[in-house]
C-alpha cells in the first residue's frame, strides 16, 4: 500500500522541485514575510513573559503594560507580514494553476484531434474542478506547513531565549508527535487515495444510471443496477471508515505532540523553578504552547491529511501520465494531429485547376488485427474533377476522406496528391489548408467575429484575403441572410444559439473562401435542406479546384461528374447514368433515398468491375472490406 | 483556518438546477418517506431529521463525546493555573501532586476524547452519505425515466454524490455545531468566574471585533465570481474547440485553438491574484484583531495581578479562556457547515419528493399474444398536449409501424405503450391487463424496447446485451445480436463479446444494433422500437427488419419509423398528426392519400438530421 501511495510522490518530485527552483524568489520573498511572522510569535510569548516579571509582578504596572504594547504591536506587525505572505502565495499559486490549465488544456485538444470520435468534455471538468482542487490544496499547503515551520521556530527561539531549559522539556514530545505525526502520512495517503478512487468509481456509475434511466426501467434492470451501486457504496463506507481510523491516530499524535509539553512542562516546574526560571517565564512558556504551537499544529494536521493527499492524486491525474515536463510548462508537447513526419520532396508545381489526388492499391484498417476498411483500393481523381461518394453508412466514406486528407496513413499502398504523398502536416511545415480542406459533418463554429470564423482556413490570415473575395464567398454558400442576421461580418458569434445547418453554412463559407486546390466536403451539408445543400454543392463544383464529396443525401450524384459507389465488398466508379445500369447497389440506394417504392429487395452482393474514367489510372479491381468495427466512425 | 477562497460552483452546488419541475407535474409534495410523514417541515429539513435518527445514536454519541471534551478543555486551565499557583507556592509546591495528576487526566481526557470523536464522525459521515445514497437512487429507479427528465443527467449524479454527501455530514455537523458553542461559552463562564472584571474587558471588545472582521471580509464573493466568470469562458471556448476537434484535426490548427482557449488566461491569473488579497485581508483582520483582544484581557489581569486580586495562575487562566472564548468564531464555520448541509439536502430531497411509480401485483393472461389497447390516452408534456383522446387497437402478433411528422407524438406513444411514462388520462392495456395494475417484473419480462440511443450497462459487449430483468444464455445473446445485424462487428471487436464496452468505440448505427440486440435477446410479447434502426443504412435495416419478423420470438412490434419501407413492411401504420390518430390502415391503402405521402418527404430530411445530430437519448 504505502508503495502506492509514494509511486505518485516520487513521480511528481522532480517536476515540483523544478516549479519551486524556478520561483526562488517568490520563495525568498515568502521566506522573508515568515521569517516577520517568526518575530511575532517570539515577540508575544517574550512580551508576556517580561510584562509578568518586569511589570505586573514587580508591581511595576507601566512597565508590564508597556511589554504588552510591545506584544501588541508585534502581533500589527504579523498582520503586516501576513499580507506580504499572500501576495507571495499568489505568486507562487497562480503559476501553477496556469500551468495545470495550459496542460489540461494542450492535453485535451491534441487527444481530441488525435481521437475526434472520442473527444468528450470530461476535460472541462478536468479544466475546472480539478485544476481549482490542485490551486486550493497547494494554497492550503504552502500557507499552514509555512505556518508551522515559522511559528515553531519562532516559539522555540522564544522558549530558549527565556531559559535554555524549557527547551529541554517541550522539544522532546513534540518531536516525538512530530515523528508519530509523520508515520500516519503515508498510509492515510493511501488511504485517502482509496477513498477518492471508490468516490469516482460511485459517481461515473451514477452518471451512467442518470444517463440510461430510460433504458435501466425499460429493461426492467433496476435492482440489478441498484445492487451494483450498492457494492461501491459499500466500498466507499469501508474506504472512508479506514480513513476515520487514522484520524483518529492523527488526534493522538496531535495530542502528544501539542498537550504532552504543557503537562511536563508543570511536572517539571520545581525543578525550572530551582534552575532559575521566573514565574514570567513559565507562563510565557505557556503562551507559546497553547496560543502559537497548538492552534499551528492543529491546522498542520489537519490540512496535511487532506490537502496534501488531495494535491498529490490531482497533480498526478492532471500531470502524472503527461510527457516530462515542469508543472507550469506545457508548450513543449503539443503536435499537430495526424502522420508521422516522413522526409519529403520539395513541393511540386500544382495545377491552378486543382489538385490531382491518386490512390494506389490503398490497404487501410483500424489497427493491426482489426479488418481492413479498404482493401486495395485504385482511385484517380483528376485536376478540378468533382466526385461524389456513395455508399451505407459505416462503409469507410469519412475513412476515404480522411486518407485523401493525409490524416490517415494507408498500412498498404499510396495517397499522392498533386504527386506527392498526403500528409496532415506540409513538407514546408505550412498549414495544411494551404494544399487542401476538409469539412466534415460536425461544423466547428467558434466564438469570435463571423470574419474570424470565415478566415480560419486562410492560412496568411485576414491581410492576405481580399474584402470581394469574403463577399463572393459569403454569397455563393448563401450565407448572406445569416451575416445579416448575425449584424454583420464583425458581429461576435455565439455558435451555442446557431443552429446546426447554420454552422455547417459557416463551415462551408470557409472552406470556399480558402485557397485549397482540393476540396473535401465529408457529409458537410448533411443539416442543410435539399435546396440549401444544392446552392452549396453547385458553389464548391463552381469554384475553381477539385471537389470531393461523400454524399448524405443521394441528390448530390446529380451535380457530380463522377460517382463512387462504395459497399462492403467492392467499389465501383462512374458516371450516374452508366452507374444506374451497371451497379445494382447504386439502383438501390438512389431507389432507397428517394423513397420511389418501398421495401424492394436489396442488399445482395455486388460485384461490378471498378470503373474508370476513360484514360484513367490502370485498370484493377478495387475491393473494399465489409464495414469495420469503427467504419462508421469516419476519422479518427 | 480556511484555506478554501474560492467556492466551487462549477459542480452544480449552488442550488439552481435551471429546469424547475415541468408545469404539468403533479406538484403534491409527498415527504421522502413515501407519504408516510405529514408535517408542514421543508423537505430538506425532514431529510436531515432523517438522517439524524438513522444516525441518532451515533449523533447522540459524538455530542456526548464533544461535551465531554469540552468540558475537560474549560476546566484544564482553572485546574492549570492552580496547579501552577501551587507550585510557585512559597511552600515549594506542596499539595500540587494531585492536581498535577488532574492536569495530566484532563489532558489526557481530552485528547483521548477527540480521537474517538474523530473516529466517530468520519464513520457516521460515511454511513448517512450511503443511507442518502442508497435512498436516492432507489427512488431514482422507481421515479423512472419520465419523472425524472426534469433533472439533466449530471444534475442528478451531483445530487446523489456531492450534495449526498454534504447532506450526509449533516448528523456529524449538528453535534459539532452544539458542541462548538459549549466552548466559547464556557470559556467566557469561566473568564467571568475567574474574574468580572476580565469577562468585561473581552464582552466590550467583541462588538468592535465582529465590526472589524466584517469590514475585512468585504467584497470577497465579489472577487470569487468574477474569478470564476473567466474560469467558465475558458471552459467555454474549450468546449467549442472539443466539439471541433475533426475541423481542427483536418486543418491541423491545434496550437492556434490553444492560443485561443488560453487567450483569457491573464486575466484568470490577475483575478486569481485579486482573491488572495481579498482572502488575506479577512485573514490579517482574526489574526490581528483575537489576539490584540487576548491581549487587552491580559492588560487588564496584569493590573488585578499588580493589585493583589489574581494570582499568577489565575491570570494564565483567564488568558487560556479569552483566547479560547474568542474561538467563537469557529462556530460561524460549523453553522455554515450546517447551512451547506441542509442546501444540499434540500437537492436530495428534491429528487426524494418525486412521486415513485406505482404498481400493480397483477400478472398477464398465460396465453395472451400480445393485444395492446389505448383507451383515451391523452399525454402533456411540458405543459403542451402531444397526444390527445387517442383509442388504439392492435391485435397481438401484429408489427405496427407509428408514423407521422414530428412533433405528432410517436415518442410519446412508444414510451406509453410500455410504461415508460404514464398518460395524464386514459388507460394503456397489455391483454386486457392494465399496465399500472402490473406487476413491475411481470411487466418488464414480456415489455422490451430499443431506442434510437441506446445507454449500454454492463462491463462487456455480450453483457451489455444481456443485460435486462433476467440474464439470457450466450447463445441466445449471439444469436440476438445476429438478428440486428451486430455480430458481425462484435466479432472483429479485440475480444469479441468479452470485448470490454470501455475498449468497444461504437458509432451510431453499431450502439443501435447492440441496443437492438439487447431488446432481441429479452423479447416478450411485446416489443417497441422507438425510432431504432435511424442510424442505420437501408440495407442493414432491411435485414434487421426481416430478422424481426423471422428469427426474434414472435410478439407484437410497436414501430416508430421515419422510412417508407419500415411502414410497407408492417402490417399495419398507425398514422399520427397533431397528437390525434389520423389513420390506422396498411401502407398500401394510405400511400394513396396525398397527404400521408406528404409526412415522408418531409421526414426524409429530418431523419437525415436525427441520425447524424444525435439527438438527446432522452
Amino acid at each position: 500500500m504505502s508503495r502506492r501511495a509514494r509511486g505518485p510522490a516520487r513521480r511528481l518530485l522532480p517536476r515540483a522541485l523544478r516549479f519551486l527552483r524556478n520561483r526562488g524568489r517568490v520563495l525568498l520573498l515568502l521566506g522573508g514575510w515568515s521569517l516577520l511572522e517568526s518575530a511575532q510569535t517570539f515577540l508575544i510569548g517574550y512580551g508576556v513573559a517580561q510584562a509578568l516579571d518586569r511589570g505586573f509582578l514587580a508591581g511595576r504596572v507601566g512597565t508590564g503594560l508597556l511589554w504588552l504594547v510591545v506584544a501588541a504591536a508585534a502581533t500589527a506587525l504579523g498582520g503586516l507580514a501576513t499580507r506580504g505572505v499572500f501576495r507571495g502565495l499568489a505568486d507562487l499559486v497562480e503559476p501553477l494553476r496556469d500551468g495545470l490549465l495550459r496542460r489540461v488544456v494542450a492535453r485535451a485538444l491534441r487527444e481530441a484531434v488525435a481521437d475526434p470520435a472520442r473527444a468528450d468534455a470530461s476535460a472541462v471538468s478536468r479544466l475546472t474542478h480539478q485544476t481549482e482542487l490542485a490551486r486550493d490544496s497547494f494554497a492550503g499547503l504552502v500557507l499552514v506547513l509555512r505556518s508551522f515551520v515559522f511559528t515553531a521556530a519562532g516559539a522555540l527561539a522564544g522558549l530558549a531565549s527565556l531559559a535554555l531549559p524549557l527547551l529541554l522539556v517541550v522539544l522532546p514530545p513534540l518531536v516525538l508527535g512530530l515523528v508519530l505525526f509523520t508515520a500516519t502520512l503515508v498510509p492515510m495517503a493511501a488511504r485517502q487515495r482509496e477513498f477518492l478512487g471508490a468516490d469516482e468509481a460511485l459517481s461515473t456509475r451514477y452518471g451512467a444510471v442518470a444517463a440510461g434511466l430510460r433504458d435501466v426501467v425499460a429493461c426492467g434492470a433496476e435492482r440489478r443496477v441498484a445492487a451494483g451501486a450498492d457494492e461501491l457504496v459499500d466500498a466507499e463506507v469501508r474506504a472512508a471508515r479506514a480513513l476515520a481510523r487514522w484520524a483518529a491516530a492523527r488526534t493522538l499524535a496531535l495530542g502528544v505532540a501539542g498537550h504532552l509539553p504543557v503537562v511536563l512542562l508543570l511536572v517539571a516546574t520545581p525543578w525550572l523553578l530551582d534552575g532559575g526560571v521566573t514565574a514570567g517565564a513559565l507562563l510565557g512558556a505557556l503562551t507559546y504552547l497553547t496560543q502559537s504551537l497548538l492552534p499551528a499544529l492543529h491546522t498542520l494536521m489537519n490540512a496535511l491529511g487532506a490537502a496534501g493527499t488531495r494535491l498529490l492524486v490531482v497533480l498526478d491525474r492532471l500531470v502524472g501520465d503527461g510527457p516530462d515536463g515542469d508543472l507550469e510548462d506545457a508548450s513543449a508537447d503539443v503536435r499537430g494531429g495526424g502522420a508521422g513526419t516522413v522526409p519529403l520532396p520539395a513541393p511540386a508545381a500544382r495545377s491552378t485547376a486543382g489538385s490531382r489526388v491518386e490512390l494506389r492499391s490503398v490497404t487501410f484498417a483500424y489497427g493491426p488485427a482489426a479488418q481492413p476498411v479498404l482493401h486495395g483500393v485504385d482511385l484517380v481523381v483528376e485536376p478540378g474533377e468533382h466526385l461524389v461518394v456513395v455508399g451505407p453508412s459505416g462503409i469507410g466514406k469519412s475513412t476515404l476522406a480522411a486518407l485523401i486528407a493525409g490524416l490517415l496513413t494507408p498500412c498498404e499502398g499510396l495517397v499522392l496528391v498533386d504527386g506527392e504523398p498526403a500528409t496532415a502536416s506540409g513538407p514546408a511545415g505550412g498549414e495544411p489548408a494551404r494544399r487542401r480542406v476538409l469539412i466534415p459533418q460536425q461544423a466547428y463554429v467558434f466564438t469570435g467575429t463571423l470574419r474570424e470564423n470565415l478566415h480560419y482556413l486562410c492560412p496568411g490570415g485576414p491581410e492576405e484575403v481580399p474584402e470581394e473575395a469574403v463577399a463572393a464567398s459569403v454569397a455563393a454558400v448563401g450565407l448572406g441572410p445569416l451575416v445579416e442576421r448575425l449584424g454583420g461580418l464583425d458581429a461576435t458569434v455565439d455558435p451555442a444559439v446557431l443552429s446546426q445547418g447554420e454552422r455547417q453554412l459557416i463551415a462551408l463559407g470557409r472552406a470556399h473562401l480558402s485557397p485549397a486546390p482540393l476540396v473535401l466536403l465529408d457529409e458537410a451539408t448533411c443539416h442543410l435542406d435539399p435546396a440549401a445543400e444544392a446552392r452549396a454543392e453547385r458553389a464548391f463544383a463552381d469554384r475553381p479546384g477539385t471537389l470531393v464529396v461523400i454524399a448524405h443525401r443521394i441528390d448530390s450524384v446529380h451535380r457530380a461528374d463522377r460517382v463512387l459507389v462504395m459497399d462492403g465488398a467492392h467499389a465501383t466508379v462512374g458516371r450516374h447514368r452508366d452507374l444506374l445500369d451497371r451497379s445494382p447497389l447504386y439502383r438501390d440506394l438512389v431507389g432507397h433515398w428517394a423513397g420511389h417504392r418501398a421495401g424492394h429487395r436489396t442488399g445482395d452482393r455486388v460485384g461490378g468491375r471498378v470503373g474508370r474514367r476513360p484514360g484513367g489510372g490502370p485498370g484493377r479491381d478495387a475491393t473494399l472490406s465489409a464495414p469495420g468495427p469503427r467504419g462508421d466512425r469516419g476519422t479518427r | 483556518m480556511a484555506i478554501h477562497p474560492t467556492v466551487h460552483g462549477t459542480d452544480g452546488t449552488d442550488g439552481t438546477d435551471g429546469t424547475g419541475g415541468a408545469p404539468d407535474e403533479p406538484t403534491e409534495p409527498q415527504g421522502p418517506e413515501g407519504g408516510g410523514e405529514r408535517s408542514g417541515r421543508d423537505p430538506a429539513d425532514r431529510l436531515l431529521l432523517a438522517a439524524v435518527r438513522h444516525s441518532a445514536g451515533r449523533t447522540t454519541a459524538i455530542c456526548l463525546l464533544n461535551t465531554a471534551s469540552a468540558a475537560a478543555t474549560i476546566a484544564l486551565p482553572a485546574v492549570l493555573g492552580h496547579t501552577l499557583d501551587l507550585l510557585l507556592g512559597r511552600d515549594g509546591g506542596g499539595g500540587a501532586g494531585p492536581w498535577l495528576a488532574l492536569c495530566a487526566a484532563l489532558v489526557a481526557a481530552e485528547v483521548l476524547l477527540d480521537a474517538v470523536a474523530a473516529l466517530l464522525t468520519g464513520t457516521t459521515v460515511a454511513r448517512s452519505t450511503a443511507w442518502l445514497r442508497r435512498r436516492g437512487l432507489d427512488h431514482l429507479l422507481a421515479v423512472g425515466p419520465r419523472r425524472a427528465a426534469r433533472f439533466a443527467p449530471g444534475d442528478l449524479v451531483t445530487r446523489l454524490t456531492g450534495n449526498a454527501a454534504e447532506a450526509g455530514g449533516a448528523p456529524a455537523a449538528v453535534a459539532g455545531a452544539l458542541t462548538s458553542l459549549l466552548t466559547p461559552l464556557g470559556a467566557l463562564i469561566a473568564l467571568a468566574v475567574t474574574d468580572l472584571w476580565l469577562a468585561a474587558v473581552f464582552c466590550a471588545g467583541v462588538p468592535l471585533l465582529v465590526l472589524l472582521l466584517r469590514a475585512f471580509a468585504r467584497g470577497s464573493s465579489d472577487s470569487v465570481s468574477r474569478y470564476q466568470r473567466v474560469q467558465g469562458e475558458i471552459a467555454g471556448h474549450l468546449v467549442e474547440a472539443l466539439a471541433g476537434a475533426r475541423t481542427v484535426a483536418a486543418a491541423g490548427t491545434v496550437d492556434r485553438e490553444r492560443a485561443r482557449v488560453l487567450a483569457r488566461l491573464p486575466e484568470l491569473s490577475a483575478q486569481g491574484r485579486r482573491t488572495w488579497r481579498v482572502y488575506g485581508r479577512a485573514v490579517v483582520g482574526s489574526g490581528v484583531l483575537v489576539p490584540l483582544l487576548t491581549l487587552a484581557v491580559l492588560a487588564v489581569g496584569g493590573m488585578r495581578l499588580a493589585a493583589g486580586q489574581l494570582s499568577v495562575g489565575e491570570l494564565l487562566a483567564a488568558f487560556r479562556y479569552a483566547s479560547l472564548a474568542a474561538g467563537i468564531g469557529g462556530v460561524t464555520s460549523q453553522v455554515s457547515a450546517l447551512v451547506r448541509s441542509r442546501a444540499a439536502a434540500r437537492r436530495t430531497a428534491e429528487l426524494l419528493t418525486v412521486p415513485r411509480t406505482g404498481h400493480g401485483r397483477r400478472s398477464l393472461p398465460p396465453d395472451g399474444t400480445g393485444r395492446l389497447e389505448l383507451r383515451g390516452v391523452t399525454a402533456v408534456r411540458g405543459g403542451r398536449t402531444v397526444l390527445t383522446d387517442v383509442d388504439l387497437t392492435v391485435p397481438g402478433g401484429t408489427t405496427v409501424a407509428v408514423v407521422g411528422r414530428s412533433g405528432s407524438g410517436k415518442s410519446t406513444l412508444a414510451a406509453i405503450a410500455g410504461r415508460l411514462a404514464d398518460p395524464e388520462e386514459g388507460r394503456v392495456l397489455l391483454d386486457g391487463v392494465p399496465l399500472d395494475g402490473l406487476d413491475p417484473a411481470k411487466l418488464r419480462r414480456e415489455v422490451g424496447y430499443a431506442f434510437e440511443r441506446p445507454a449500454l450497462f454492463g462491463s462487456s459487449v455480450g453483457e451489455a446485451v444481456a443485460f435486462g430483468a433476467y440474464e439470457p444464455e450466450p447463445e441466445a445473446v449471439e444469436a440476438a445480436a445476429r438478428a440486428a445485424g451486430a455480430d458481425a462487428f462484435v466479432r472483429r471487436l479485440p475480444a469479441g463479446y468479452a470485448t470490454a464496452l470501455a475498449d468497444a468505440p461504437l458509432s451510431g448505427g453499431e450502439l443501435q444494433r447492440l441496443g437492438l440486440a439487447r431488446a432481441f435477446a429479452h423479447a416478450g410479447r411485446l416489443l417497441v422500437l422507438d425510432d431504432a434502426t435511424s442510424s442505420l443504412d437501408s440495407v442493414t435495416e432491411l435485414q434487421v427488419g426481416r430478422a424481426l419478423t423471422d428469427q426474434v420470438r414472435a410478439g407484437t412490434r410497436l414501430i416508430v419509423a421515419h422510412r417508407v419501407s419500415s411502414a410497407a413492411r408492417a402490417d399495419l401504420v398507425v398514422w399520427l398528426e397533431g397528437g390525434r390518430v389520423r389513420a390506422v390502415g396498411p401502407h398500401t391503402a394510405l400511400w394513396e392519400l396525398p397527404d400521408y405521402r406528404a409526412v415522408f418527404a418531409a421526414e426524409e430530411t429530418r431523419a437525415a438530421d436525427a441520425g447524424t445530430a444525435g439527438e438527446g437519448a432522452r
